[in-house]
């Protein structure tokens, strides 16, 4: 089945130097949407970030228990007023292409990756650092306006993979990660060797990865079956199910606080008169979506991003209005659509979202609301023209660690990530203070608050947070998916089969 | 042999048979033979079933009815449930209505065109019959369903596009039917003395030459429909072109892959249509082919 | 004469034969009771139109019937055997053993991917078992047989690479070389030239009967009869209707049938002033629509009471049979043969009336004489007319820059027709005559030379002209099968050159279409019907009638009566002489029949590969002096008298390519005089017969003509 250069393992290593026990074996073979981004600075989906991060490593990692791990900083101290952070790195790091790992490159990475002028996706997320410096050969020193509770995990932010100092071409292979890149092609697929210099002894365990590129999820599944590849992540609920009894899987589940996400933009017709948007979730049966669409593999949503999986700040006090379509006609008139309204609905074509796109057609055409589906491939719904300037769309959103991060990209009137065009200043002002405050208490109150406020009046109808579903040759052990799959860490994986 | 029949080269008919007539005898010529007989009354069938689908569809085409999905054929649905809910009979007549009136459509304008072009390039020849068939020649190498993607692409996915792409598609070909045929009849002596007899380019187009032309694109219209069904189900099930919720028989089929072990009747139905209506109109015009070919028929 | 042979045992013995067609439900029969014999060394002729059942009764002995087709009753003996008992097998061994068949079409009998000499090969190692080396010798000799010089050149040949002529002379040795008791020929020269078909006839004459092998000599062509066949059945509607020796028949026509057939052809030579045509009114019967009692008789002109009984085959002598209750006063000579007349004129007999030659009183037209013809106005003049049509080159030939061949199909052709005036066109396959008639019309654009009609120079292309030009200039196709549109009723398509042409409108038109028809003797209810409802005859009476609607000054026709049944072609003639006579048209008549042509027309224009040869008034170009080539025609063509007399002229070889025409004179490769080297260097000029007024083109002197040429035919005196 798998398509391992060895036969047997050999039990002497007879490879490089550096590799004293265990030889790698097997390569690993995934199936995914094709990427288009390179550059770790502008990597959004779960292929580019799977990609990436087994090319690259990440200063400190997060665990499947949402906890944070050490991987080029191996330690690290915090001032007592929060706003000072030490960083030691490890040491016989090297790039791919020869050179060692400093502390400069950890520097010109956070200050690219900070810089307002070249307008990363981070920008806005690391404006709370006033400076950063090498302070040794091996030492990094960030220094912060604000304490920020969470500086940790923004540090180990999808984007946050370190560069080498001065790179002109970021979109260019060359990371200190697990595995080098030896061909990529943008159509077909990208191949990856064991990186023999690995700064983590027995790590990779794998010989290899293919990332193999399908656009067609049916597709991947299918390969899966055939054992054309051996791990597929991200596929809907029905393909998930129709692989129960398949032999040679392990089929893989884990909760997340992923979701989909409807919204309709608020800035313009007719979303701007916030009765519209009531109208709509009051017309969505999300009971209905939970059995047909999800299937049970998740939790039903409360429209606000802060899932169940944030055990702390998750609440379900909060009244939940349930179907009621009456009223949403009467809203609807009374907002002036007293004939109906049309909608277009756009929608990428992965995942369960055409059939919620679908089902929600039927479910607001009882209230008069006339839907019309368009599903786009994902490279153009989530390319230019598409997701963030689209009045009906809906939108897939992969789990987070904290849900600080959604709310600062997405729910905060400046938010670079704002698809809603929503901005309400009771809002923005709560998100602060949940981001920046030391007091868990606090913040606690603020993102109850927050959520009061997202099913009173928040523009977005998060009708249920998925599982992640996938599936992997069950010749591969060790793997543990993450509930942000492109986070998934192949390096312990192991190649048992012959 | 016919030698003996050409013998007596007197025919002596009571009266000229009427186009009803005529109409009457082919359509009983077609039910003589079992192939053409299926053919023709599948046909009829999924005519009604386009013209008429709501009024025998229990359902409509998106009712989600929640808990009773994924349920196996029974007496309240007879073909079943897919993923959703929805009844897959009334999505599948539902579906016969959007498949054969583009498809129909395409076909009908396509013919129309073609026949115009082919008139008129086999009928003028010379250099301009040579640039519009080997422009022609070139649409025809490329496969249709390549130039309808490929063409698509160009017009962006929509239902008029793919009308405009069943005409682009298939006029070529029936321009080459209907040039052989002009070819053949354009020397004929009555054309001839039409010819000289002054009459205007239209009339010997229309009056003249068109009538010999009509039994061949008749049956090329009916082998272009069974083809022009096939495109329509084929870009369906490649997503292009076609929306969810749409019954379009291809996208059901597209949709079905997905769950094809849980409940693969929500795939064997669409897909057994179209194979059904391709077959059966294939066998249509294959039946015509034969009727309008009998001796005694023009 | 009296028969050869044992009367006691006949080669072919057909007794009572019936065969009938089944059409769905019912039977169609195409033979009724026919009975006769073949004896050993006879030629045995069966004449019949379309209809007739002769090709059935052929069908019939050779077993060869289709699916739908059989013998209700009756046997056919070869040699005493009944063939019509034998088995499949059996009959195996008797096909293309004791029976063979010279089939009409040659292409489609020989094999294209064989070479001639492995066909003949091939049957003779089947039979009589030769074997491959002897079979191989036993080819070429037989080629020989049939006159082809150089037979190993074309035992070498494919089919298609050996001209028509030739092929069947490959079919004939075919079917002599198993020496057959009885030899079939299906209409063998129907397909060729004249010129060919004497030189194949006369090789039926030295092969057949000179061997003692019984024939049967199957034809529609009364001349061929005459001069090849010893007996002669002649069938109409499914039966025999007369049976005698060639000679009785001819002399002495006892069916009012096989009188009106001779009756209605004209001879080589008789002209239209001279003579009238006797058209036997109305139709064949369809198979399957025979009248009650006599099957001729609603078109006899001598039906009475008693031929609503069906006559038996009387037997007027030995060897003489006629289906006509009437017979003996036939004998007797109730019944007018064909009239010299001094005018033309004629109308249809009615049927049960005694026939008499109705005579109008003269119309103007006579036959005009040279001198009254050329004070007439000009309505045609063609001034050196060139027509070549230029074919594709091949690579080598582009490579090597040679200009392209052409088919040079008209050359230099100068011809007059004055107002009124019927010029007959005469010529062969590959004379070019239907390429002028093409080019006057503008179907076919010329290459160069002038055409002028009523002194207006036309354009070479017909869509270059005006309304007003094409009013003036109609065309008669030959084949009436295609000239109507076949989803238009009859009067439909006479009502659009009356609207186009004429502008008039629909009303008018519609009344107009009544009046055409009725000029052309078709009931105006025809205007109803579709063109699939007539007759071949009725059809081309509808196109004339069509071309008449703009009342033309020069009417075209194209082998008009070419592909009509023989008793239906007079009635077309006298047709299209009596509308010239109302209309005053003049009238361009082609055909390949030189008898024909005689009859109708006013000057004859004979023309050979594009070249005209020579031009005389109609009389005068059955006199000497001859053109070498009209000689030749003249002794080719098979005269409907077995008493004639006839030179034998034949040319040697083949027409040449019209894409190959020969230097010089055209004609030099096959001129029986064949001067020498001037001939084959100098183009002729054309020298005047002073006396008749006659042209011709050729470089042999007037005087030297008339010197060695002698009237090429003389019929028997004609009895009043």
């Amino acid at each position: 089945m798998t398509e391992g250069p060895g036969e047997e393992p050999t039990p002497a290593a007879t490879e490089a130097a550096t590799e004293p026990a265990g030889t790698q074996a097997g390569t690993l073979r995934i199936a995914m949407q094709p990427i288009v981004q390179t550059d770790p600075g502008f990597i959004s989906s779960d292929p580019e970030v799977l990609v990436a991060n087994h090319i690259y490593d990440y200063l400190v990692d997060i665990t499947a228990e949402n906890e944070i791990a050490p991987r080029l900083a191996t330690d690290w101290q915090v001032s007592d007023d929060g706003l000072s952070y030490v960083f030691t790195l490890a040491e016989g790091v090297s790039f791919h292409d020869g050179s060692p790992l400093a502390a400069e490159d950890v520097v010109w990475t956070f200050d690219r990756l900070r810089d307002p002028d070249l307008g990363l996706p981070t920008s806005s997320l690391y404006e709370n650092i006033t400076s950063i410096e090498a302070t040794g050969d091996l030492e990094v020193t960030f220094t912060l306006l604000d304490p920020n509770p969470f500086f940790l995990f923004d540090l180990s932010d999808n984007h946050a993979l370190i560069l080498k100092a001065g790179t002109e071409d970021p979109s260019v292979f060359n990371g200190t990660g697990p595995f080098v890149v030896v061909d990529y092609s943008p159509e077909d697929r990208l191949i990856a060797e064991a990186n023999e210099n690995y700064f983590v002894d027995d790590q990779p365990q794998l010989q290899g990865l293919e990332f193999i590129f399908f656009s067609d999820q049916t597709a991947q599944v299918e390969a899966l079956r055939g054992g054309q590849v051996d791990l597929v992540m991200v596929i809907s609920t029905d393909l998930f199910q129709s692989l129960q009894n398949e032999p040679g899987l392990e089929l893989l589940q884990v909760a997340t606080n992923g979701f989909d996400l409807v919204r309709l933009r608020a800035d313009q017709e007719p979303g701007n008169d916030p009765q519209v948007i009531q109208a709509l979730k009051l017309a969505t049966d999300r009971d209905a979506i939970y059995s047909l669409v999800l299937q049970g593999f998740g939790e039903i949503g409360r429209d606000s991003p802060i899932g169940p999986l944030y055990a702390q700040y998750y609440t379900e006090e909060l009244a939940l209005p349930g179907r009621d379509v009456e009223e949403a006609r009467r809203l609807l008139a009374a907002a002036g659509y007293e004939d109906g309204l049309d909608l277009e609905l756009h929608t990428p074509d992965t995942g369960n979202r055409p059939n919620l796109a679908v089902v929600l057609k039927e479910q607001w055409a009882e209230a008069g609301v006339n839907v019309e589906v368009l599903v786009e491939p994902e490279s153009v719904y989530y390319g230019e023209d598409g997701w963030l300037q689209v009045n009906l769309g809906i939108t897939g959103w992969g789990s987070r660690p904290y849900p600080q991060f959604y709310l600062d990209v997405m729910m905060k009137c400046d938010a670079i990530w704002n698809e809603a065009h929503f901005c309400d200043e009771e809002l923005d002002e709560l998100i602060a203070t949940a981001g920046t405050t030391m007091d868990e208490q606090e913040r606690v109150d603020a993102y109850q608050e927050i959520q009061r406020i997202l099913i009173e009046r928040g523009p977005i109808i998060i009708p249920y947070f998925f599982a992640q579903l996938g599936a992997i040759n069950d010749q591969f052990q060790g793997f543990e998916m993450k509930a942000f799959p492109g986070r998934s860490d192949l390096r312990p994986v192991t190649f048992a089969g012959g | 042999m016919s030698a003996a029949f050409s013998e007596a080269q007197v025919i002596q008919q009571s009266a000229a048979p009427s186009w009803a007539q005529r109409f009457a005898s082919t359509v009983k010529r077609l039910y003589t033979r079992p192939a053409s007989a299926f053919g023709a009354s599948v046909f009829v069938i999924f005519l009604i079933l386009a013209l008429f689908g709501p009024f025998f569809a229990p359902y409509g085409l998106n009712q989600i009815i929640a808990t009773e999905a994924r349920q196996p054929p029974s007496t309240a649905h007879w073909f079943g449930t897919d993923n959703l809910g929805r009844d897959v009979f009334s999505r599948v007549i539902l579906g016969a209505r959007e498949i054969l009136t583009l498809s129909g459509l395409g076909t009908l304008l396509a013919v129309i065109s073609g026949t115009l072009f082919g008139l008129f390039s086999g009928y003028q020849g010379e250099w301009l019959d040579e640039v519009i068939m080997r422009f022609f020649d070139s649409l025809l190498s490329l496969p249709a369903l390549l130039l309808a993607l490929l063409l698509l692409g160009v017009l962006g996915p929509s239902s008029n596009s793919v009308l405009v792409v069943i005409v682009i598609v298939y006029t070529p070909i029936v321009a080459r039917v209907v040039r052989s045929v002009v070819l053949s009849v354009k020397n004929k002596a009555f054309v001839e003395a039409a010819r000289l007899q002054g009459e205007s380019l239209g009339r010997l187009l229309m009056r003249e030459i068109l009538p010999s032309v009509l039994p061949a694109l008749a049956v090329e219209s009916a082998l272009r429909f069974s083809y022009a069904i096939f495109l329509v189900a084929s870009l369906g099930f490649l997503g292009v072109g076609v929306q969810p919720p749409s019954p379009n028989w291809g996208l059901m089929v597209k949709e079905g892959r997905n769950f094809v072990n849980q409940i693969p009747w929500a795939l064997y139905f669409p897909a057994g249509a179209i194979s059904i209506v391709v077959i059966g109109v294939n066998l249509l015009a294959d039946g015509l082919k034969r009727a309008l070919q009998a001796p005694g028929s023009e | 004469m009296s028969r050869p042979g044992n009367p006691e045992k006949p080669v072919l013995n057909i007794e009572d034969l019936t065969v009938a067609y089944r059409q769905g439900d019912e039977w169609l029969t195409a033979v009724r009771q026919v009975s006769l014999e073949i004896r050993a060394g006879e030629t045995y002729g069966l004449v019949g139109e379309s209809g007739s059942g002769k090709t059935t009764l052929v069908l019939a002995v050779m077993r060869y019937l289709s699916e739908n087709g059989t013998v209700r009753n009756g046997k056919v003996e070869l040699d005493g055997r009944n063939l019509l008992a034998l088995s499949e097998h059996e009959m195996r061994k008797v096909w293309g053993r004791q029976i063979t068949l010279v089939p009409q079409n040659p292409q489609s009998a020989l094999n294209p991917s064989i070479r001639i000499g492995e066909q003949l090969a091939e049957t003779l190692r089947v039979y009589p078992g030769l074997r491959p080396a002897e079979a191989k010798r036993r080819a070429i000799e037989l080629l020989e047989m049939v006159h082809i010089a150089d037979p190993e050149r074309v035992a070498q040949s494919y089919q298609h690479q050996i001209s028509g002529g030739m092929q069947q002379r490959v079919m004939i040795a075919m079917a002599l070389s198993t020496e057959p008791l009885l030899l079939i020929l299906d209409e063998p020269t129907t397909s060729l030239d004249v010129t060919t078909q004497a030189v194949i006839l006369d090789l039926v004459r030295e092969l057949i009967r000179g061997r003692h092998t019984a024939a049967l000599y199957v034809t529609h062509n009364l001349g061929v009869v005459a001069q090849v066949c010893d007996r002669v059945a002649v069938m109409y509607g499914a039966e025999l209707v007369e049976d005698a020796s060639t000679r009785d028949l001819y002399k002495n026509p006892l069916h009012p049938y096989t009188r009106g057939l001779l009756d209605s052809v004209p001879k080589l030579g008789e002209t239209k002033d001279k003579v009238q045509l006797r058209a036997i009114q109305g139709q064949i019967p369809p198979l399957g629509e025979r009248p009650s009692g006599c099957v001729f008789r609603p078109r006899c002109p001598l039906a009475i009471e008693v031929c609503y009984e069906r006559p038996p085959l009387y037997e007027p002598a030995m060897d003489r049979r006629s289906r006509c209750h009437r017979w003996d006063e036939i004998d007797r000579g109730e019944g007018e043969r064909r009239k010299r007349a001094f005018r033309f004129g004629g109308k249809e007999h009615s049927a049960g009336g005694k026939e008499h030659s109705a005579q109008q009183p003269p119309p103007a037209a006579a036959q005009m004489s040279a001198n009254r013809v050329d004070e007439r106005p000009v309505v045609l003049n063609l001034q050196d007319l060139d027509v070549h049509f230029p074919l594709g080159r091949s690579l080598p030939e582009l490579i090597r820059q040679e200009p392209p061949r052409k088919v040079r199909a008209v050359n230099s052709v100068d011809l007059e027709i004055q107002r009124g005036v019927t010029l007959g066109l005469v010529g062969e396959s590959g004379s070019g005559k239907t390429t002028i008639a093409r080019a006057i019309t503008g179907l076919e654009a010329k290459t160069s030379g002038r055409i002028e009609l009523l002194d207006v120079r036309l354009p070479a292309k017909l869509s270059d002209r005006d309304l007003e030009t094409l009013r003036h200039l109609q065309l008669v196709f030959q084949n009436p099968e295609e000239a109507f549109n076949p989803y238009l009723t009859v009067g439909e398509s006479l009502r659009r050159p009356l609207v186009t042409l004429m502008g008039k409108s629909n009303k008018e038109a519609e009344e107009e279409v009544a009046r055409l028809l009725e000029a052309v003797r078709l009931p105006p209810a025809y205007a109803r019907r579709l063109p699939g409802q007539l007759s071949g005859g009725e059809k081309q009476r509808a196109a004339i009638a069509r071309a008449f609607a703009s009342n033309p000054d020069l009417l075209i026709c194209d082998e008009p009566v070419s592909s009509l049944d023989v008793s239906v072609q007079a009635s077309i003639l006298n047709l299209l002489n009596e509308m010239q006579i109302e209309h005053s048209n003049s009238m361009l008549f082609i055909s390949h029949n030189l008898a024909v042509v005689g009859f109708l027309a006013d000057k004859i224009a004979v023309i050979y590969l594009g070249h005209l040869m020579e031009v005389a008034d109609a009389r005068d170009l059955f006199e000497p002096p001859y053109h070498p080539y009209t000689e030749a025609l003249l002794s080719a063509i098979p005269l409907a008298d077995p008493d004639a007399e006839q030179e034998q002229i034949r040319l040697e070889g083949e027409i040449p390519s019209p894409t190959d025409i020969p230097s010089g004179c055209p004609f030099h490769t096959r001129c029986p005089r064949f001067l020498g080297d001037i001939c084959v260097e100098e183009v002729p000029p054309w020298r005047e017969h002073e006396a008749s007024g006659k042209r011709y083109f050729c470089h042999i002197p007037v005087e030297d003509l008339l010197e060695s040429q002698e009237r090429v035919f003389v019929f028997e005196k004609q009895e009043q």
